[in-house]
């Protein structure tokens, strides 16, 4: 018998009332599975719904219709068995900020059922993960943008989860810091983590992610491995780029042309063409 | 597992979830313990000074119900009641609202084995307990000045809790409704400072104009005020204020548990 798929979401559809009156259909119909050991990317512009998703597989909110499983439990008839396989790591700083760095992830541990003893040995090992460990005892409050952002990450991975689920995470990360969260979260991967990844960053889906969804106005475009999704929409043509007046750049195409060609944000694709 | 293995373990796990919030919260005042006490008890304490010795010596006695009772006794009785207003209201709506809208540690904790109901049960049976510990402070004084007879704080207890549950209600129903933290001034000064100031904590409410007494019955404090001074100071037993607690607390309790899912959830 195999082991259950970490995350499965089949006809994923949500709609709810705006504030002003009036229904939206944020997520339309979107279907994905994440593997043991597979890191899948979500990629769409502001609004498209990512975090309607997230919301959604995490069971916070009701779906209209369609079923999410994690671990093969329905997340929205046992949300509490299943959520003791899900790290969540929110696009806004859900810190607590009325504990210290290594007291928060002790008393976020106790929330899965985790001793407060093992609860301190997972954070003492994540601390020093990610770089924290001089901080410990310091309040969420005096900690850069950049350690409180690895910090909500260390905090998603005190439950060792089978899926990791993180939204925007690298925002606010300067380019050094920014590697080494790559680097966990390959460790993580390559430890058998299931990661689901909604990014705005091309460079970084391309780099982590073995496959990647690009969603826009609730609805899943395209799903593939970021370079056969390259080779099938831009083919391996060169990419012009004029940078400024006189300054032209040649380069192979990236995740970033299928994105913006199919999201439809950007013409650049086709005055290149014409 | 038999068939009624599963409601247990429902049951149990959703108490367990609930027990979770209720510690994290208590942890922050744990470590936080002079700021806590500080802000919990001065309050209360600064009023028990003012009004039973200050105005209480001025005022002397009066006269309820054909007995004769000191103003300090009855003032005592009353601050019971404020104390548990304003504490279960202040730390359900400012501390809910910081919460929930600053720290968002409500959707942070909904999305692990603890569901979004049982950090909502957590919440207000918090506010309750802290409220609750500071009536009891003032219910202690009271019985060690002699004032309340010595079964006071046993016999308060339930009374309190019940009270502080229904005040948190309200505090966290306002939180849920409040756009930005400035819109909970409206009902602080519509409806906890005319309940403060009318429903029996520093008068009885027998010497307002019958429209007033009405209007004070129709809130919920007048209530607390009247059973807390029955079994303190054995004033008659106006029954139809279980009633009327009754109803507040489940109408409370319910639509401020309603009201916040449904601005944390879509």
């Amino acid at each position: 018998m195999t082991a259950p798929i970490p995350l499965t979401i089949t006809r994923l559809t949500k709609r709810y009332r705006l504030p002003s009156g009036g229904d939206i259909e944020a997520v339309s119909d979107v279907s994905f599975e994440v593997g043991a050991g597979e890191c899948f990317g979500l990629l769409g512009p502001n609004g498209a719904g990512k975090t309607t998703v997230i919301n959604c597989l995490s069971g916070l909110y009701p779906v209209t219709s369609g079923e999410v499983t994690l671990g093969g439990i329905d997340v929205h008839r046992d949300p509490k068995a299943a959520r003791r396989l899900l790290g969540v790591c929110a696009q806004e700083d859900t810190l607590d900020s009325d504990f210290r760095v290594f007291d928060q992830l002790v008393r976020y541990a106790t929330f899965f059922r985790i001793q407060v003893e093992e609860g301190r040995r997972r954070a003492r090992a994540l601390l020093e993960r990610f770089g924290l460990n001089g901080r410990a005892d310091d309040p969420v409050e005096s900690l850069s943008g950049g350690m409180k952002r690895r910090l909500q990450v260390a905090r998603a991975l005190i439950s060792a989860p089978k899926l990791l689920v993180l939204d925007e995470p690298t925002t606010g990360l300067d380019p050094e810091m920014r590697r080494v969260l790559w680097d966990i979260l390959m460790e993580e991967r390559a430890a058998g983590t299931a990661i689901l990844l909604c990014t705005h960053y091309m460079d970084e889906a391309e780099r982590l992610c073995d496959r990647v969804a690009i969603i826009a106005r609730g609805r899943i475009l395209d799903v593939d491995a970021p370079s056969r999704m390259i080779a099938r929409h831009m083919g391996t043509q060169e990419v012009v780029d004029e940078l400024r007046p006189g300054v032209v750049w040649r380069r192979a195409p990236n995740l970033e042309d299928v994105y913006l060609k199919l999201t439809g944000t950007h013409l650049r694709w086709e005055r290149q063409e014409a | 597992m038999t068939i009624f293995g599963a409601p247990w373990r429902q049951i149990a796990d959703s108490l367990w979830g609930v027990r979770c919030v209720w510690l994290r919260y208590f942890d922050v005042f744990r470590k936080s313990l002079v700021y806590y006490l500080v802000t919990t008890f001065s309050e209360p304490i600064l009023y028990l000074l003012a009004f039973g010795f200050g105005v209480g010596s001025l005022v002397g006695s009066l006269e309820v119900g054909g007995a004769e009772v000191s103003y300090r006794r009855f003032v005592f009785a009353g601050i019971i009641g404020q104390t548990l207003l304003f504490q279960g209201f202040y730390e359900a709506s400012y501390g809910g609202f910081v919460r929930m809208y600053y720290q968002k540690i409500f959707s942070a904790m909904a999305v692990t084995p603890i569901t979004l109901s049982e950090v909502l049960w957590g919440e207000l049976l918090w506010d309750a307990s802290k409220a609750t510990l500071a009536a009891e402070v003032v219910v202690l004084i009271g019985t060690a000045s002699g004032d309340f007879p010595p079964f006071a704080p046993f016999a308060l207890l339930p009374l309190a809790f019940v009270s502080a549950l229904l005040f948190a209600g309200l505090g966290l129903a306002v939180a849920a409704r409040a756009r930005a933290i400035e819109e909970i001034s409206y009902p602080q000064y519509l409806i906890v400072f005319p309940m403060f100031l009318f429903c029996g904590v520093f008068y009885p409410i027998e010497t307002l104009p019958r429209a007033l007494q009405w209007l004070a019955w129709a809130l919920p404090l007048t209530s607390v005020n009247s059973l807390a001074r029955t079994i303190t100071l054995g004033f008659p037993f106006q029954p139809w204020s279980i009633a009327i607690l009754a109803a507040w607390l489940m109408l409370l309790v319910g639509y401020s548990r309603r009201a916040m899912v449904g601005r944390l959830v879509k």
